[in-house]
């Protein structure tokens, strides 16, 4: 029989348990009691040197010395972990583990997706889902599909909306000033029904200012089918604008003027910030105009071949820079172009 | 366009209050920008779109606040016969002259005696100064007045500066100068319409008088000009001169002619109102009578573009009567549309659907979602390049966009170079001097700003187009870009590790490139070329992508100093042509394999290539695979050498190998290496 027996301990326990004051403290002692040769392990150890009929008594006895000690450093814990907030949880863990948690996570570092490709995709994807189909287009193109194909004359003043780069030494070709242009590629390689989007870079000569630049982003779309009507166009897009913007926007359609869409209209969706009451965002209108649309000019499907007494069909175009700045609360669009690693790490 | 509340009102009897006069113009597509509070009054300022020259005048609004309002336009009732000029009335006494009827379809001259000259009253001042139009002489001010209440361009000459009794509007000939009212001289090109006495010219027709000719405190007589100009020739005209004017604004966007000679006619009265004189003169250039336009339209089509079944023959019809269309019915349930001059932008019957839609409100109009149109689904270069980006983040590469327009200096070292890059007609700055034929030096660009911003460690990625000269056209081509700069520290639990980005870190971007477009690495031929700082990357007969260190000297124009950038560019287009995309499940082999390290130290200038392959010819079919585990140079091996373990797996299909024959197989392979290389094995 070892020197220890049940009763000094169960005496001494109550006046250590009392001292402790700290995790380590806790751990030293539960340590010296429960450890693997801590002082009950040693009593266990014990029972096969006691006579047989002592045995079952003597087992229950440890096993209830050592629920108690067991219970009492929980409650102990628990008051330490209360009294040093949540964070000492992990002093604790440490211990048990054998790590120090705190240390850095070992982890390859995962590159970010710019914004604008994310809020370009979130688009092309929202209107993936009603069935429109990605096309893409060439960023130079022709004078035709870039403004005559899609019924904006050459000399009319609806062309000062689309200041355009001229390629040297290229006669009639530029870069394109909207992705609309796709449209009228789309159009002439495939018959109605249709519905397509289309994502791309645009240029316009605009001077560089906290809204405006030379380059951006836009995503064009458009159905053509028989019975295609205006009514379908609000709803695609207020599907589009509480998919991408929170189902509890307000949204309006105004008429508008474009030279390749009758009936024409801008599309607005209450201001998010002063949630319609007017803000120096909005100007004070309560409203933010995110994206102009309309039903395709006959005159336009005439240039594709459609025959407009026939097919009918929508189409919309948005800024995507714009999109993302309302999304993220960005306020230059500079930023989107200077690719300043802190302004990627938070998209 | 600016217009007063008050103004708004002498038209139309609207008693609503002014922001929601505002919501409802806006509403229908009249977008006002702002109401400022002036006096008494209130100053709209709207926006008008280039479809409707209609409303750039006060009465144009009038009409559509009229309509919208369920109200009457007040317009006095003039008799026309008040102020039509009958065709040759006063020929005799002075003249006009038009070289071509479409350059000039109608011009008016009225010739007024006896003014005189001197501020504006009040009311017209202040009219005019709430608009934004400065005050100049009581005459000048009663042109403006009615241009911008009724949307007719005047001009008022001083008549005895005019060297003859006839007006000519002719094109310029070439070597003409005008000296204009704003006091710029200009030279005139064919391409310029004017108003020219019989010797020179006196006006850039309907964009801005002629100094020489003004009306100022001294004129005695009035000769009004009230004319219609073609308006590409007014904005080409403009354009050439660099010109801007409320007249040419006007005229270019289409000005009513039936409305010319009465605008000239309340000109006079106005004039004779605040500057006394006598109209003696009224001629005009005869007429062309324009047929008006006539357009069908049925409840039907409404109805089919619209989806608003709500809408009702009634309401077709009081809608379109409201804005000044006549109309009259046809068959059950179409009316013919007689369309009034003002309104150039109706000519389909989709435009007088949009008149309808606008005024029910597009409010109104239902919301409804169209049947889902199934796409095939195909895999195209867009799909492919969404997976490559993901790839590429996985890699810890952030994306980037940089502008595809660059100046060209940038260009310089680069290949290809600004010899095959596109050039910008009409480059706002040098930012936009060139379209990019290669996306490093954007990225370079980038890496440079991001050191600057103290950044230790830059990983980059950008996919976009690249545009070369390619003869008489232009190639336009998908790639990617690259750019690694900087030294990263890797935290691996124990401690970090600091890791400079070299060739092989590009060599392992564009080797897991590969393989997720199902091409193995081992298809790939890396090829020196003659710059030491570029590595080709082949596959089968297509140059891919190409490696590459960036000279020191380019990047310092960068502002990169001691650092080295290591950059990849691929072709997508070629990579993806040899995408294997259809995935096929290989069992794995049913045999063990044997494997067998190789420790051996060689000359530095022997390829690892070269190893692997004398290993893979000297061990034969049972060589499955060899794998580099260590690679060192340094100290425990004598200058020019290097230390090398490669891995060599066994297996066969057919059976399980046994040790000894691999063990003589192997020794042969060591012996080999010996022989062959000259390798001492460790």
């Amino acid at each position: 029989m070892s020197g220890i027996d049940i009763e000094t301990i169960k005496n001494s326990l109550d006046a250590q348990l009392g001292e402790i004051s700290s995790f380590q403290g806790l751990e030293e002692c539960r340590v010296k009691y429960l450890g693997r040769k801590g002082l009950l392990a040693q009593l266990t150890s014990s029972i096969p040197t006691l006579p047989a009929e002592q045995r079952p008594v003597f087992g229950q006895q440890v096993n209830a010395l050592k629920n108690k000690i067991e219970s009492a450093l929980a409650t102990i814990e628990a008051s330490l972990v209360g009294k040093a907030g949540t964070a000492s949880a992990g002093p604790t863990a440490v211990i048990r583990s054998g790590v120090d948690i705190g240390l850095p996570a070992v982890a390859q570092g995962v590159g970010h997706l710019h914004p604008i490709t994310q809020v370009m995709d979130e688009i092309c994807c929202l209107f993936g889902r009603m069935g429109f189909r990605i096309v893409e287009g060439p960023e130079v193109e022709t004078e035709y599909n870039n403004f005559t194909g899609l019924n904006i004359p050459l000399e009319h003043p609806s062309r000062d909306a689309f200041d355009t780069f001229y390629i040297k030494n290229a006669p009639k070709l530029l870069l394109r000033s909207h992705t609309s242009p796709v449209q009228v590629r789309a159009m002439k390689q495939a018959k109605p029904p249709l519905a397509v989007v289309v994502p791309g870079r645009v240029y316009r000569p605009d001077a560089v200012d906290a809204s405006h630049s030379f380059m951006f982003h836009q995503v064009e779309g458009f159905m053509v089918d028989r019975g295609i009507r205006l009514s379908d166009l609000k709803g695609v897009l207020e599907f589009f604008a509480k998919g991408i913007f929170g189902q509890e926007i307000n949204m309006r359609f105004r008429p508008h003027f474009f030279p390749f869409t009758e009936p024409s209209a801008e599309v607005d969706i209450s201001c998010k910030i002063c949630k319609g009451k007017g803000c120096s965002v909005c100007g004070r209108k309560g409203w933010l105009e995110i994206l102009g649309s309309g039903m395709i000019h006959p005159n336009v499907l005439r240039n594709v071949g459609y025959d407009p007494d026939i097919y009918t069909g929508f189409a919309f175009g948005m800024g995507v820079e714009r999109i993302a700045m309302l999304k993220y609360g960005i306020d230059d669009i500079r930023l989107f172009y200077e690719n300043d690693m802190r302004f990627l790490a938070q998209f | 366009m600016k217009f007063t509340y008050s103004w708004l009102k002498d038209f139309v009897g609207v008693h609503i209050a002014p922001g929601r006069l505002a919501d409802i113009l806006t509403m229908a597509g009249l977008e006002v920008g702002s109401i400022t509070p002036v006096g008494n009054d209130f100053v709209f300022e709207v926006e008008i779109t280039s479809n409707r020259p209609d409303w750039l005048s006060v009465v144009g609004i009038a009409r559509e606040v009229a309509a919208l309002t369920d109200k009457k336009i007040k317009v006095p009732v003039t008799a026309r016969a008040a102020y039509r000029i009958a065709p040759g009335a006063s020929a005799k006494q002075f003249r006009i002259r038009i070289e071509s009827k479409k350059d000039c379809p109608v011009y008016t001259a009225r010739i007024i005696r006896d003014v005189h000259v001197g501020p504006s009253p009040a009311w017209l001042k202040e009219r005019l100064e709430a608009i934004g139009c400065r005050s100049i002489n009581n005459i000048v001010d009663a042109t403006n007045y009615i241009m911008f209440a009724w949307g007719q361009p005047l001009h008022a000459f001083d008549l005895d500066k005019l060297n003859s009794d006839t007006i000519v509007v002719r094109r310029a000939r070439p070597g003409e100068k005008l000296v204009l009212i704003d006091g710029q001289q200009k030279s005139l090109t064919g391409e310029v319409l004017v108003i020219a006495d019989t010797s020179a010219p006196v006006a850039v027709a309907g964009i801005m008088g002629g100094k020489g000719t003004e009306v100022d405190e001294r004129t005695q007589h009035v000769l009004l000009e009230a004319a219609v100009f073609n308006p590409v020739v007014v904005r080409l005209g403009k354009r050439v001169l660099g010109l801007q004017s409320d007249s040419a604004y006007r005229f270019e966007r289409g000005v009513d002619i039936a409305g010319t000679e009465y605008a000239s006619f309340l000109a006079v009265e106005l004039i004779r109102e605040v500057a006394g004189g006598k109209n003696t003169v009224s001629v005009r250039s005869p007429l062309l009578e324009a047929k008006a336009k006539r357009i069908r339209v049925s409840l039907a089509a409404v109805h089919a573009l619209t989806g608003a079944k709500d809408i009702s023959a009634g309401h077709v019809k009081r809608i379109l009567s409201s804005l000044g269309f006549g109309v009259k019915a046809h068959t059950k349930g179409s009316f013919l549309v007689e369309v009034p001059s003002f309104r150039p932008d109706v000519n389909l019957e989709a435009d007088l659907i949009e008149e309808v839609a606008r005024i029910f409100g597009y409010e109104n109009i239902p919301t409804t979602l169209p049947p889902i149109i199934p796409q095939p689904d195909v895999i195209g270069p867009h799909e492919l390049v969404v997976q490559l980006k993901n790839t590429l983040l996985s890699l810890g590469l952030d994306e980037v966009i940089t502008h595809s327009l660059i100046p060209r200096d940038i260009l310089e070292g680069f290949d290809p170079g600004s010899a095959q890059a596109p050039e910008i007609m009409n480059p706002l700055s040098k930012e936009q001097e060139v379209l990019r034929p290669t996306l490093l030096p954007s990225l370079i660009r980038c890496v440079g700003r991001n050191l600057n911003q103290k950044q230790e460690y830059v990983a980059v990625f950008e996919i976009a187009n690249i545009f070369c000269n390619a003869g008489p056209s232009l190639k336009e081509e998908l790639f990617l870009g690259v750019a690694l700069c900087g030294r990263r520290s890797l935290w691996l639990g124990e401690g970090a590790v600091q890791d400079t980005p070299g060739f092989l870190h590009v060599k392992g971007i564009l080797q897991i490139v590969c393989e997720r477009l199902g091409i193995k690495l081992q298809e790939c031929a890396f090829v020196c070329t003659a710059a030491p700082d570029i590595i080709e990357a082949h596959i089968g007969r297509l140059r891919v992508g190409v490696m590459t260190r960036i000279r020191r000297e380019i990047l310092e124009r960068f502002d990169i100093k001691n650092k080295d950038v290591f950059a990849l560019e691929i072709d997508l287009a070629k990579l993806f042509s040899l995408a294997r995309l259809g995935k096929k499940f290989v069992p794995w082999p049913v045999y063990p394999e044997i494997l067998r390290d190789i420790s051996l130290v060689l000359k530095e200038e022997i390829p690892v290539a070269q190893v692997k392959e004398t290993i893979r010819k000297l061990a034969g079919n049972f060589l499955e695979a060899t794998e580099i585990t260590d690679y060192y140079k340094g100290k425990q091996i004598e200058t020019g050498f290097k230390g090398l373990t490669v891995s060599c797996r066994y297996r066969s299909s057919e059976r399980t190998l046994t040790d000894a024959e691999i063990n003589a197989l192997h020794a042969e392979v060591l012996r080999g290496l010996t022989d062959a290389l000259g390798a001492r094995i460790r």
